[in-house]
């Protein structure tokens, strides 16, 4: 609750009977006054400042002198880390934060450059290791969401490096990111740092299975051992945050099975070794119900419906309905648990999801016979009647909330 | 499915027990921790200047000539892709007993030659070498039949300004390399041979 919220509404509330005036005064006193925020000019004034600086320096960097070099970057890393304390100090958090996350950026940008001036570049790793190293220990040592935020997207430019520039995929940066960032949002559960998290190491996952040169369908595997992770998750908000992004993958997957998986031709790219590939999934299924048995949320299981492996199925019209079978189930159990729960948002959701699945299914199974005209009225009347009636479900169930 | 939308708009931070006990550290602390970071920052940019400087002045130069670059590099900003003269291999080189793998890390003997150094043969351990011959570490990248494609690590240039004027497509550089003992291997200099066609004329 804001501060601003008790002041205006505070008096209210006394007037009203529902907390006294020294209830009021207590409760002021737990939310102390915020610094006024810097004004917005100055800081716009600075920020040009430092980039008629920053251009200057950029349009002659080959021309100074090595020392020169290394001595600008030197100090620009210790200058917005000495400005990120004296704000800090000041109770100017934002501002703090923000300049250590420059002094961050700087840091990064300072290996690369004098990597670049001794020509050192494409060597090793260890240079650009180092910087995921010291994000993740900002993130730790100043509790910041937006250091660990920053620090996911360092991870992830440095594991695109190693790739794609140096042909080589690091397991260190991998498990670092996993480990050190994984563990503090472990300990400190958070839904947008979950999504942010969980994002990052897809992101490096599907790194991997590019770089070892597998079938595509293995992203599934590491990407559903993060999802079980969130099935772990004590804080279901956080744990549902961490399992948005495998899920949205999934999904799209299946939908994208739906509506190109007809053709045979390119089927044979998604097939891994159907042994190796069930098991390790089964693995990592069995891993994922265990937890929600003891987090006591059972019913989630059908968001494994998406993972069903259907490509192993021949090309065709059977392909086709059998996917779209399974993502009119998966959206359907979304809804149902969603109306169980009485949750708005997550009917909202449903509702798209089993909308969009009605339009690839009606897509897909129209398209080719039916006269164009008729297929968009039909699709329209067909879309605008889902609607309706998943809306009037949604009403009844959360009018029924409201009158209980 | 759940996503972000199911979070309320305000961050989940749950008040738990090991949030709690994990909250702000204390403020003395962590001051001297942000210092010790600064100062290990600022002493691992210098670390990196340094070996790159150590490497220069402390290694054995060689000379290398590169293949023509390729004409595409030319329009795309700072940096050369150089492909070298040892940057492909011939097969009956390599002195392994295993056949030779991807990503596998060699060792390359080369011996001085009047127009630059060449390679000599490919080890999967490090060797020792007489006086006049130097190792040099490198990755493969591609093994083939009867011949294997290796990175060495200092295939990507930095153009300088100056340099980047005279460049024309499909020109031979010559590079001096220099090797540090430790095994760091780093760009010292590069020249710009005549083009093929001039060559000729003065032959």
């Amino acid at each position: 609750m804001s501060q601003k919220l008790l002041e205006t509404d505070g008096a209210e509330w006394v007037k009203k009977g529902i907390i006294s005036s020294e209830q009021q005064a207590q409760l002021l006193a737990l939310y102390p006054e915020e610094k006024p925020a810097i004004g917005l000019l100055p800081l716009l004034g600075s920020l040009l400042i430092a980039l008629s600086a920053l251009s200057l320096v950029a349009a002659n960097w080959q021309d100074l002198p090595e020392l020169v070099r290394l001595g600008l970057l030197l100090g620009s890393i210790t200058g917005s880390y000495v400005a990120a304390e004296y704000f800090l100090r000041r109770q100017y958090k934002s501002l703090g934060i923000g300049l250590v996350g420059l002094g961050l950026i700087l840091f990064g940008a300072s290996i690369i450059l004098t990597s670049q001036m001794y020509q050192l570049i494409g060597y090793d790793l260890t240079g650009l290791l180092a910087w995921a190293v010291a994000g993740i220990l900002l993130t730790w040592l100043y509790r910041s969401r937006f250091l660990f935020l920053l620090t996911v997207i360092i991870g992830g430019i440095v594991q695109g490096y190693n790739t794609g520039q140096l042909g080589v995929y690091s397991y260190f940066t991998a498990a670092l990111t996993a480990g050190g960032l994984g563990y503090y949002w472990w300990r400190r559960p958070d839904s947008l740092l979950g999504g942010v998290l969980a994002t990052g190491l897809l992101w490096q996952s599907a790194l991997l299975i590019n770089h070892l040169h597998v079938k595509i369908t293995w992203f599934f595997v590491p990407a559903m051992l993060l999802y079980a992770a969130g099935d772990w998750q004590r804080n279901r908000p956080a744990g549902r945050a961490l399992q948005g992004p495998p899920l949205v993958a999934a999904f799209l997957f299946t939908l994208g099975l739906a509506l190109f998986g007809e053709a045979d031709t390119y089927a044979d790219r998604l097939r891994p070794p159907l042994l190796a590939y069930v098991a390790a999934l089964g693995v990592v299924l069995a891993l994922s119900i265990w937890a929600k048995r003891a987090r006591g949320h059972l019913s989630s299981t059908t968001d494994w419906l998406l993972l069903l492996p259907g490509f192993y199925l021949p090309g065709g019209l059977a392909l086709t309905v059998g996917t779209v079978v399974v993502l009119y189930a998966y959206s359907g159990s979304v809804l149902a648990r969603a109306h169980q729960e009485q949750n708005q948002d997550r009917v909202t959701l449903g509702t798209v999801l089993f909308i969009l699945t009605t339009a690839v299914a009606y897509f897909r199974l129209t398209w080719g016979f039916m006269d164009k005209s008729l297929f968009f009225l039909l699709g329209g009347i067909l879309l605008f009647g889902l609607s309706w009636l998943l809306r009037r479900r949604a009403a009844q169930t959360f009018s029924t909330k409201t009158s209980e | 499915m759940p996503t972000l939308l199911d979070s309320p708009a305000f961050p989940a931070t749950a008040p738990s027990a090991p949030a709690a006990s994990l909250s702000e550290l204390p403020e003395a602390r962590r001051r001297v921790g942000a210092w010790w970071l600064v100062v290990a920052q600022v002493l691992f940019v210098l670390a990196v200047a340094a070996a790159g400087y150590a490497t220069g002045v402390l290694g054995e130069t060689v000379t290398l000539l590169t293949t023509p670059i390729d004409p595409r590099d030319l329009n795309y900003g700072d940096h050369l892709n150089l492909s070298y003269s040892i940057s492909q291999i011939p097969g009956h080189l390599w002195k392994g007993d295993a056949v030779p793998r991807r990503k596998q890390a060699v060792y390359v003997v080369l011996e001085a030659h009047p127009s630059g150094y060449e390679a000599r043969a490919v080890y999967p351990t490090e060797p020792t070498v007489p006086a006049g011959q130097v190792v040099l570490r490198g990755w493969i990248t591609d093994a083939f039949r009867r011949s294997m494609r290796l990175r060495y690590g200092f295939e990507r240039y930095y153009v300088p300004a100056d340099v980047e004027r005279k460049l024309r497509p499909k020109q031979r550089l010559r590079v001096q390399v220099s090797i540090a003992p430790w095994g760091q291997a780093r760009i010292k200099q590069v020249d710009i041979l005549p083009l093929p066609k001039t060559a000729k004329a003065t032959r």
